[in-house]
């Protein structure tokens, strides 16, 4: 009897369930890794105390240096909002066009390149995105990470409080490793 | 319910306070225990949904960002509450995301009931089912499911069962204790109102009070009442007593005193009779000697007067000794024996033969009784009947004198018929008395006390005489012998 119920409720959830979660989950097929961190990147910005101002602009993700994501980004952040502001994203070439990015992923081609580009963005109130290796090492917010097949995130809490933004502890609790000394 | 018409009223007003304070308290538990379930469900089902928002505020993050250790150590918060026996996160589309059970084998990992949003909930048999969607700034990001153990909750139930129980004993007891007592102020007056009335009514004893209670109500008001009456009869009784006690002894007294006066009246009739005796002898002896001694020297006019002085003496004698008798009849014990009636009356009409030389009468003596009577006096009773009749039928040929026995009314009455010249009725009542006579002496010699005589023997023995009479046609004299009658 329970069974049976519990069978047609699990189809009704499905009909029911939205597509991003639905990827998300899904076991079949197994999302990609960029498909993931771009899920990640529509849900990092409810997790943040933003500082005040700018309410009617959209919410900017914005992508720094080559895209890895293609389409994969704008489906995640379609028809999604944070704080009344709708998700948009936009890919920018240097720190000098990240003014309205809240959130900035940084994918750059070296060391070197990453240590400029954060220096650039000392002035900014943005979460900084990366799964560079050694991303938290050089000053970055959240570092994706790999643990085994899935994919997880480092947090440098210091880097953040730096730049004025309040992480959740709801982020943390989910963190792969919180680095909270600078 | 004729049982409980003939219970007492302490058994009614027992029962009553019984099923008044029993009813009254089984409404209020039955009322507190609905009650206190729909509070009990209502609660349960609140902190439930309370349990699952927190749990699913604090999966949010581990959902978004797929993190099922996060949502496994946030569900394994729940070991704290003991009645939460399984519980599980689910993505929104309804796939186990992570899975607490506090008994491993118990494990749910399936939606057992379709979500409404934000929450629905189901008792099923021995668990409280709770399914709610869990939400982040607007965005439904997956779905908690608790199962709760009700059996807990059941023996609580059950515990607040035995309570009610136990206080509807107790209350029922105190119910019965607090009647019991309250009795003392009504029923049991009552009781004792009714085993006095009862008293009163069997042993005729006014005497008797019912105690009065102390309480001032209507009960007490009755009982008051009920004393004064018994008093007010009590009161009447004893004057009803005195009174009669007093009749009685008035009565003896006037009797004593008439039977005194009676016995002086009739020793001084006697001594009158006897001393008027002494001088008439001597009246009769010097006119019997005047008569004749001195016969030669009286003319014929004197003689004719001494004649007339002998034969007035001679009757006064005559008198005088029917007083005598008279007299001797009041003061004579009787001596009741059986007496042949006809015998007697044989013997009379013999004794008789010189009064009723040279008549022609007829006897008709019928069939007499015998009876138990004084023989003297019965035979001075007939002696003056049929010499009366005798009497009154010297102008009859035949005489005709019939004695014999009739009944009236179950007695038996004798009687003796002339067809002699009768009397007028009308005079009937002086027939008895002394010296009343309805006939001129001239007519039918007599001294008037003969009737009298028969009458004082006849009520000496109980007894009752009439007479019935019609002028010319004869008379009829009726007695009987009252109680000393013989059957």
């Amino acid at each position: 009897m329970i069974r049976s119920r519990s069978h047609v409720t699990l189809v009704m959830a499905l009909a029911i369930s939205g597509p991003l979660v639905c990827r998300l989950t899904a076991q079949t097929p197994q999302p990609t890794e960029y498909e993931v961190q771009a899920a990640y990147l529509s849900n990092f910005g409810r997790f943040v105390e933003w500082p005040a101002g700018t309410a009617k602009d959209p919410f900017y993700v914005c992508v720094l240096g080559q895209d890895p994501f293609g389409s994969l980004l704008d489906t995640a952040l379609k028809g999604e909002f944070i704080a009344g502001a709708p998700m948009a994203a936009k890919r920018i070439a240097g720190p000098g066009e990240a003014a309205s990015c809240r959130i900035i992923y940084v994918n750059p081609s070296k060391d070197t390149q990453i240590r400029n580009v954060l220096a650039g963005l000392r002035n900014t109130a943005a979460l900084t995105v990366s799964d560079s290796a050694d991303f938290i090492r050089l000053g970055g917010m959240v570092q994706f990470v790999l643990n085994g097949n899935r994919v997880r995130f480092e947090i440098n809490l210091a880097a953040a409080q730096r730049a004025g933004l309040t992480l959740s502890s709801e982020l943390l609790k989910v963190a792969a490793a919180v680095r909270r000394a600078p | 319910m004729i049982r409980v018409r003939s219970y007492s009223i302490r058994q009614k007003l027992t029962s009553m306070n019984m099923l008044v304070s029993g009813a009254a308290l089984l409404l209020a538990c039955a009322a507190f225990a609905v009650y206190e379930l729909t509070y009990f469900r209502t609660t349960l089902v609140q902190s439930l949904s309370i349990q699952a928002q927190i749990v699913g505020a604090n999966s949010a993050s581990a959902l978004l960002f797929n993190d099922p250790d996060s949502a496994r150590n946030t569900l394994s918060a729940l070991k704290a509450a003991p009645n939460i026996s399984s519980a599980g996160i689910y993505t929104p589309a309804g796939q186990p995301f992570a899975i607490y059970a506090r008994d491993p084998d118990n494990q749910v990992s399936y939606l057992s009931i379709p979500i409404v949003s934000p929450e629905a909930w189901k008792f099923v048999g021995n668990e409280l089912i709770l399914v709610r969607v869990i939400e982040f700034q607007g965005k439904r990001v997956g779905i908690v499911q608790i199962h709760s153990d009700l059996s807990e909750i059941r023996a609580g139930l059950e515990r607040y069962a035995g309570i009610v129980a136990v206080v509807l004993a107790v209350s029922l007891l105190a119910a019965f204790l607090f009647s019991s007592i309250f009795q003392k102020t009504t029923a049991q007056p009552i009781a004792q109102l009714a085993e006095t009335a009862r008293v009163v009514s069997r042993e005729k004893k006014y005497s008797v009070r019912a105690p009065v209670p102390e309480t001032r109500d209507e009960i007490g008001d009755l009982i008051e009442a009920f004393n004064e009456m018994l008093a007010q009869i009590q009161a009447r009784d004893t004057a009803l007593q005195t009174a009669r006690d007093e009749l009685e002894l008035r009565v003896e007294r006037r009797t004593a005193q008439v039977e005194a006066v009676n016995k002086e009246l009739e020793s001084f009739t006697y001594s009158v009779a006897h001393d008027l005796r002494a001088p008439l002898r001597h009246i009769q002896g010097f006119s019997d000697a005047l008569i004749e001694e001195c016969a030669r020297q009286l003319d014929e006019t004197a003689k004719g007067y001494l004649n007339r002085i002998v034969d007035s003496t001679r009757r006064m004698d005559q008198l005088i000794s029917d007083l005598l008798g008279l007299a001797h009849v009041g003061r004579q014990e009787l001596h009741l024996q059986p007496v042949s009636l006809h015998r007697l009356a044989r013997d009379v009409i013999r004794d008789m033969e010189h009064e009723i030389q040279g008549r022609n009468i007829e006897w008709r003596i019928g069939d007499l009784p015998v009876l138990d009577c004084d023989p003297g006096l019965m035979k001075q009773v007939l002696y003056n009947l049929l010499s009366n009749a005798v009497k009154y039928t010297r102008p009859r040929d035949p005489a005709v004198v019939e004695v014999g026995q009739t009944a009236t009314e179950g007695h038996r009455v004798i009687f003796v018929r002339d067809n002699g010249v009768g009397f007028n009725m009308k005079y009937v009542h002086k027939l008895f008395g002394v010296f009343e006579r309805l006939h001129r002496r001239e007519d039918f010699e007599g001294t008037g006390v003969g009737l009298a005589t028969v009458q004082r023997i006849i009520h000496k023995h109980g007894g009752r005489i009439w007479a019935e009479a019609e002028v010319d046609r004869g008379a009829t004299f009726y007695f009987t012998l009252g109680s000393h009658e013989n059957s």
